[in-house]
C-alpha cells in the first residue's frame, strides 16, 4: 500500500542574486615567504611523583599568622608571667595612695583678674544679655541688652570684644564695637573661623558678624522676610551643616520655632535651610504631666546640643517644659504654616517633668552622654538622665531668686556652676558629701543680676561672668575646681547609673 | 597560633586592664584590643621613649640592659615588656 516516491525538485531562479554578483570583486594577498625550521628535543632521565591533600581542619589560618612573626609565641610566654606578676602586685599596692604630683604651681584661690566695661552702654544703662567666648580662647564678645525691657525698642545697642591676650588691654575699652539696631539677645561665636560672631536680636533677625572686616561687619542676615522668627531670638547656636565642612545656625526664639540657617557670605543672606515649630498638642505625654492652659505654641529660651549624638537635641521653654528633640524627625509641625519657604516639623520626642517657671538653661555634660543640667525661676539646679522623667538631683542654689544660666565644667567632669539673680555664680562640686556649693563668687555688681556664664573652652580656668550692671567679670578659678581628679568618671558614671526602675 | 590568642586573653582578663598592645621591631601594632586610632597613638609614642629608656640605661652602664618599663600617670598605668623583636604594652587601672 505505501511505497517509495521520489518527486522531482522543483525550484525558481533568484532574480536578483546575479546581479549583485556582478559588482563582487575579489581580491588575494600573501606574504612573504615564511622562515620555518625544525628541531627535536628528548628527555634523558623521568622519574614519578603523586601528591594528596589531607583533610584540613580549622586552625590553618593561624600558621599564616604565625608565619608573619616569627618568634611571637616565644616572646610572650616568656614576658607573660613577669606582666601577670606586675599586674596583681599593681591591683594590690598601695604605694601611691594618694601621692599627688604638682606639675603646675596650683592656684589656691578664685580670683578675678579683669573687670571689662563700656562705659558708654552702661551710662544708657544697658545690660549684659549674652557672652561667647571664640574657638581659640583670647576673645571673648559681649551682647549689651535689655532682659527686663518687655516692650519692643529701637534703641540702639551693641556687641563689644576684648582680645584677653593682647598686652595693652583697657577693660573700660573693648577692643571692637559693633553697633547693631535692636538689642542682642544671644552670641555665639563660630566653632571653628575665630572671626564669626552669630547673634540673635529682640526684633527676631539674625545676624552674622565677620569682625576681620573693616568696614561693614555684618556677613549675612535674615532681614525681615516670611522665613525670619517673629519673636525674639533667644538662642543661636552653630551645628555642622548639610554641606561637609560648614557649619549652620541654628536659632531659637519665643515664637516656639527652632530654625537651621544656611550662611550665604557671596549674597549676605542666610538662607533658611530646615525648621522645627513646637507646638504644644504635639508634645509627647504632655497632658499627663502639666495641667497648665496656655496657648499653642511654646515658646523656647534654651537650647542645648548634645555632644555626644548629633541628632538630639534639649529644648526649655518658658512655661518649664524641657524636651528632647530630634533633627532627624519627620512630623509636620501642626502649626500654620506662615510663608515660610521649608515645611515646619515637629521635633519633640520625649519631655522631662516640668517646673514652674521658664527654664533659662540647659547644658549637656560633656562628660557622661546620658547627664543634663537644667535650670529655670525656681531657683533649683535639677540634674537629669535622658533616660527618665524625673530628675536625678536637685540642687538649691539660691533661696529666693531665679537661676539664669547653668554650665558644666569643661574639666571637672562632677562640677556645674550656676548664675543668679542676686548677682553671684556658684560652682557646685557633686564629688563632695553636701549639697551646698563648693564655691561662691560675688561679681560685687550690687546684687544685680548675673545674665550669663561661660567657661572658656581653652583655658578650663578662666571663667566669664555678665551682670546687670553691664560689667564682665573674668575670673581665674582655683585649681581643685579645675584638675580632674582620678576617680572623678567612676562616680559621674555611678550617679547617672541612680536611674529609677 | 591558638597559644598567642590564649595568653592575651589570659592578660587582658586580669583585674582592671583595659588594653593590651603587642608592637613589632618596627613600631607597628601586630596584636591589639583598643581601637585603631588609640592603639597607633599608644604603639608609636611608647615604641619611641622604649628606645630612649633603653639607652639611657645602656648609657650609663653598657653592661646593664631595660628589662620592664612602667608609667605611673594619675589615671593609669602603662607597663612595657621590651623585647629584641617585640614590645608588649599593657595599660591598667589600678585603683578598680
Amino acid at each position: 500500500m505505501f511505497t517509495d516516491e521520489s518527486l522531482e525538485t522543483v525550484g525558481t531562479e533568484s532574480s536578483w542574486r546575479r546581479s549583485l554578483q556582478s559588482v563582487q570583486e575579489s581580491r588575494s594577498c600573501q606574504t612573504r615567504p615564511l622562515h620555518t625550521a625544525e628541531a627535536i628535543v628528548q628527555a634523558g632521565h623521568y622519574s614519578d611523583s603523586g601528591t594528596q591533600t589531607d583533610a584540613q581542619d580549622s586552625s590553618g589560618e593561624y600558621h599564616e599568622a604565625s608565619g608573619d612573626h616569627p618568634g611571637l609565641k616565644e616572646f610572650l610566654d616568656g614576658v607573660e608571667e613577669m606582666i601577670i606578676k606586675e599586674l596583681i602586685k599593681n591591683s594590690r599596692s598601695h604605694a601611691f595612695d594618694g601621692f599627688e604630683v604638682n606639675w603646675v604651681d596650683h592656684n589656691e584661690t578664685v580670683s578675678c583678674i579683669h573687670r571689662l566695661q563700656h562705659p558708654d552702654a552702661q551710662s544708657r544703662g544697658l545690660q549684659v544679655t549674652s557672652l561667647s567666648w571664640s574657638c581659640t580662647g583670647s576673645v571673648i564678645a559681649c551682647a549689651f541688652g535689655r532682659v527686663d525691657d518687655g516692650d519692643w525698642s529701637t534703641e540702639r545697642c551693641c556687641v563689644c570684644t576684648w582680645n584677653l591676650d593682647r598686652r595693652g588691654l583697657d577693660p573700660k575699652r573693648p577692643d571692637l564695637v559693633i553697633d547693631v539696631p535692636s538689642a542682642v539677645m544671644c552670641l555665639a561665636f563660630h566653632p571653628q573661623r575665630p572671626s564669626l560672631i552669630a547673634g540673635g536680636l529682640y526684633s527676631g533677625e539674625v545676624v552674622v558678624w565677620d569682625t576681620s572686616r573693616t568696614q561693614d561687619s555684618i556677613l549675612a542676615q535674615t532681614g525681615m522676610s516670611a522665613d525670619t522668627h517673629r519673636e525674639p531670638v533667644y538662642q543661636v547656636q552653630w551645628v555642622p551643616g548639610s554641606r561637609r565642612g560648614e557649619m549652620d545656625m541654628l536659632s531659637a526664639g519665643s515664637g516656639g520655632r527652632v530654625l537651621q540657617w544656611r550662611v550665604d557670605g557671596v549674597e549676605g543672606r542666610l538662607v533658611l535651610a530646615s525648621g522645627f515649630a513646637l507646638v504644644r498638642q504635639q508634645v509627647p505625654m504632655i497632658n499627663t504631666i502639666s495641667k497648665a492652659r496656655g496657648g499653642s505654641s511654646i515658646g523656647i529660651t534654651a537650647l542645648a546640643l548634645s555632644p555626644w549624638d548629633p541628632d538630639s537635641f534639649l529644648v526649655g521653654s518658658e512655661g518649664g517644659l524641657v524636651l528632647k528633640c530630634a533633627f532627624s524627625s519627620q512630623t509636620v509641625a501642626a502649626a500654620p504654616p506662615d510663608g515660610e519657604s521649608v515645611t515646619l516639623r515637629a521635633p519633640a520626642q520625649f519631655c522631662f517633668s516640668p517646673s514652674s517657671g521658664p527654664v533659662h538653661s540647659v547644658h549637656c555634660s560633656p562628660f557622661h552622654r546620658n547627664l543634663f543640667v537644667s535650670g529655670g525661676t525656681d531657683g533649683l539646679a535639677h540634674l537629669h538622665s535622658l533616660l527618665q522623667p524625673e530628675p536625678l538631683l536637685s540642687l538649691r542654689v539660691c533661696d529666693s531668686s531665679y537661676v539664669f544660666v547653668v554650665r558644666w565644667s569643661p574639666t571637672r567632669p562632677l562640677v556645674f556652676a550656676a548664675a543668679t539673680g542676686q548677682g553671684l555664680v556658684q560652682i557646685f562640686d557633686l564629688g563632695r558629701r553636701s549639697l551646698r556649693a563648693a564655691t561662691t563668687i560675688d561679681q560685687e555688681a550690687g546684687g544685680k543680676p548675673v545674665y550669663c556664664l561661660e567657661f572658656n573652652p581653652r583655658q578650663p580656668h578662666l571663667l566669664a561672668a555678665g551682670n546687670a550692671d553691664g560689667t564682665i567679670n573674668i575670673w581665674q578659678l582655683s585649681a581643685d575646681l579645675t584638675e580632674q581628679g582620678p576617680r572623678e568618671s567612676a562616680q559621674l558614671e555611678q550617679l547617672a547609673n541612680e536611674v529609677a526602675d | 597560633m591558638a597559644e598567642v590568642e590564649e595568653t592575651l586573653k589570659r592578660i587582658q582578663t586580669h583585674k582592671g586592664v583595659i588594653g593590651t598592645i603587642v608592637v613589632n621591631a618596627e613600631g607597628i601594632p601586630i596584636r591589639t584590643t583598643l581601637d585603631n586610632s588609640t592603639t597607633v597613638q599608644y604603639a608609636g609614642l611608647l615604641h619611641q621613649l622604649t628606645i630612649k629608656a633603653r639607652s639611657t640605661v645602656r648609657d650609663i652602664d653598657p653592661q646593664n640592659d631595660l628589662t620592664f618599663l612602667r608609667i605611673r600617670s594619675k589615671k593609669h598605668e602603662i607597663m612595657v615588656a621590651p623585647d629584641k623583636e617585640y614590645l608588649l604594652i599593657v595599660i591598667q587601672n589600678p585603683s578598680e
